[in-house]
């Protein structure tokens, strides 16, 4: 096991500088002169000369590339803003807090809501239940969350003025602040879980060992959620992980309409106004954070699941496979 | 005489194919709303009451009314025609991005698929990479260095399409080469072109068709959420993402400007959603239970 977090690591390397690679060079193709952003357009050309000189931007590019590359790997320094002149990693630091906690808020709404719709529709399959579930989950991911997004702050906003609208607070207050970013973000997600639950639930529902169970005389409800569930969870892991992941990047729309200083307003903030080096640094910080989620995803599997965690153990053929695929 | 059988073959395929739709209530809802859409779109320049940047300063905000069925925006523009007209947009731009996506993540996944190896290695490698970056950050990403507009985010979104359909049709293909008739073809010396095009794609091609239906919704979504942001089609065009964005802020005095164009997405992915659905089931029997 330890082993495969090890190789799983290491690969991660790789994928990582061809992140960094991969943004640096898209970069070097944006519209706009860099020395012009920092300086403005009042500029003379001696300064626009003078600070490309010093930016280093009339160098070859590999040699531009190489400089990037120690300052983002050997020294863990994503630069500096160029309009503002703050430390990007630091700046990144004090976001990410806000991102997660959206994520995570999210996330609870998701699985809390969705598994148990899930559940319910598996349980009472065909009936006016199931039926009831499953438009649900089909409305959830036919909604845009960003319109939904809207029709939230009309609602609970601007009329019943219950819930504020944007921007974030502090401490235990500052909860409320988080309601209708994370409903609003929660609906694909939960949609999701939902039809994966029911599908992986109806799978299992029917195994023998659901029979045994309930001829033994365990109460149903142990049944269904010792028993069923329980061997349901690895498609509901997936859902989890990937939301996650895609999440930590995916929430700009929903920071940008509740105004969330995260870091997807960050990442929009600067593509706008052309900052690209947050751009590059963010993406790449961004891409390490999701390819850990991804990690944690599959050493979950092997927590829920002791047949793969033998695979890991065992048969390095299986593992070979598993690390390509 | 071959060549009918197996014409005679597809045929029917192609029949079961439909019929077993046609019995799915809930798919031929969605092709249902999706045809109608479609149609109008195409029809929309002709049949929409208003022309749909005329500017009509009495009306503007107008609420719902016999004149405008969805009011008027805040340049008196009737919202009723520009979301018809909008659909050309909003719909055009997730067909031809899903288009363009899967041609190339097929052309790359057969690639990949076929050879195996280290062509295979080398690509999937690189897919790693471009995966490693959450859709919707690589979308803004390519985004900002194309710069806004119809076309650069058609080109955007299917370069975010390519590495998940470049994925699957190599996991398909890497199941099916394994089959006596791939080995029967290669016997008698068919070229790897034709062996990729001809005999292993048509075995491959239902997933692939089912995730770019599904793709198409998503890729709508997608867009309107970048246009949205403001990196998508920009405001006066009518596109459904950029009409929201504009609507947000007389959120206040005209509530009404954000449902319109906001349910229209909604069921136009609803009805993808409802026939990528009902084209899983009858495409694969196998994953209906």
């Amino acid at each position: 096991m330890l082993k495969y977090v090890g190789k799983r690591l290491i690969w991660m390397i790789p994928i990582v500088l061809g992140v960094a690679i991969l943004v640096f060079v898209m970069m070097t193709f944006c519209p706009g002169r860099p020395e012009q952003i920092i300086l403005g357009a009042t500029a003379t050309e001696a300064e626009l000369a003078a600070k490309r000189l010093e930016l280093g931007l009339d160098d070859p590019f590999l040699i531009r590339l190489g400089r990037y590359m120690s300052d983002v790997f050997i020294h863990f320094d994503l630069g500096k803003s160029w309009l503002t002149n703050v430390d990007i990693m630091s700046s990144i630091w004090e976001r990410l807090p806000r991102t997660l906690m959206l994520t995570v808020a999210t996330l609870l709404i998701s699985v809390g809501v969705g598994v148990p719709l899930g559940v319910i529709a598996a349980i009472k399959q065909n009936k006016w239940q199931d039926s009831l579930c499953m438009v649900l989950a089909l409305v959830g991911v036919a909604v845009p969350n960003f319109w939904l997004a809207l029709l939230l702050v009309l609602q609970f906003s601007v009329k019943l003025e219950w819930l504020p609208a944007l921007g974030i607070g502090t401490g235990l207050a500052g909860i409320k602040y988080y309601i209708l970013p994370a409903i609003s973000g929660s609906t694909g997600g939960l949609a999701n879980c939902a039809r994966q639950t029911r599908s992986a639930m109806l799978d299992v529902i029917r195994a023998d060992y659901i029979t045994t169970a309930r001829s033994k005389g365990v109460p149903e409800r142990d049944v269904i959620i010792k028993h069923a569930l329980k061997n349901s969870l690895i498609p509901i892991i997936t859902v989890m992980g990937t939301m996650f992941g895609q999440f930590l990047g995916g929430a700009m729309i929903i920071e940008t309409i509740f105004s969330i200083p995260g870091m997807g307003t960050y990442i929009i903030g600067a593509v706008n106004s052309r900052d690209y080096p947050i751009v590059q640094g963010g993406s790449i910080f961004l891409a390490i954070t999701f390819s850990f989620c991804m990690l944690i995803v599959d050493l979950l599997y092997a927590m829920v699941d002791p047949r793969i965690k033998a695979q890991y153990a065992s048969q390095k053929k299986r593992r070979k496979v598993k690390v390509n695929a | 005489m071959p060549k009918t059988i197996e014409k005679a073959k597809k045929q029917s395929e192609f029949v079961r194919i439909i019929k077993q739709m046609s019995k799915n209530k809930m798919a031929m809802l969605g092709l249902a709303i999706l045809s109608a859409e479609i149609i109008l779109a195409i029809l929309s320049p002709y049949i929409i009451p208003y022309d749909y940047s005329h500017m009509d300063m009495v009306n503007t905000f107008a609420k719902p009314s016999f004149q405008h069925p969805f009011g008027c925006d805040d340049m008196g523009r009737d919202i009723f025609s520009r979301i018809l007209y909008g659909a050309r947009y909003s719909i055009s731009i997730g067909i031809i991005a899903v288009g363009i996506g899967t041609f190339f993540g097929c052309t790359i996944g057969a690639t990949a698929g076929y050879f195996g190896g280290q062509v295979d290695n080398v690509i999937m490698r690189f897919l790693d990479v471009i995966q490693a970056i959450p859709g919707m950050l690589l979308m803004i990403v390519i985004s900002a260095v194309l710069g806004p507009g119809y076309f650069n985010t058609i080109i955007a979104l299917s370069i975010g399409s390519i590495s998940g359909m470049a994925r699957l049709l190599r996991a398909q293909m890497l199941k099916e080469r394994e089959n006596e008739y791939i080995e029967a073809a290669q016997s008698i010396n068919c070229s790897k072109f034709r062996i990729i095009v001809s005999h292993l794609l048509p075995n491959c091609i239902s997933p692939m068709i089912v995730s770019a239906t599904m793709g198409v919704a998503q890729t709508i979504t997608v867009a309107a959420g970048l246009s949205f942001i403001g990196l998508g089609v920009q405001p006066p065009t009518p596109e459904w993402g950029a009409m929201l964005s504009a609507a947000r802020q007389f959120i206040r005095q005209a509530p009404h400007l954000v449902y319109f164009p906001g349910l229209a997405i909604a069921v136009t992915v609803l009805a993808l959603n409802l026939l990528g659905d009902g084209l899983r089931d009858a495409l694969d029997p196998k994953l209906k239970n």
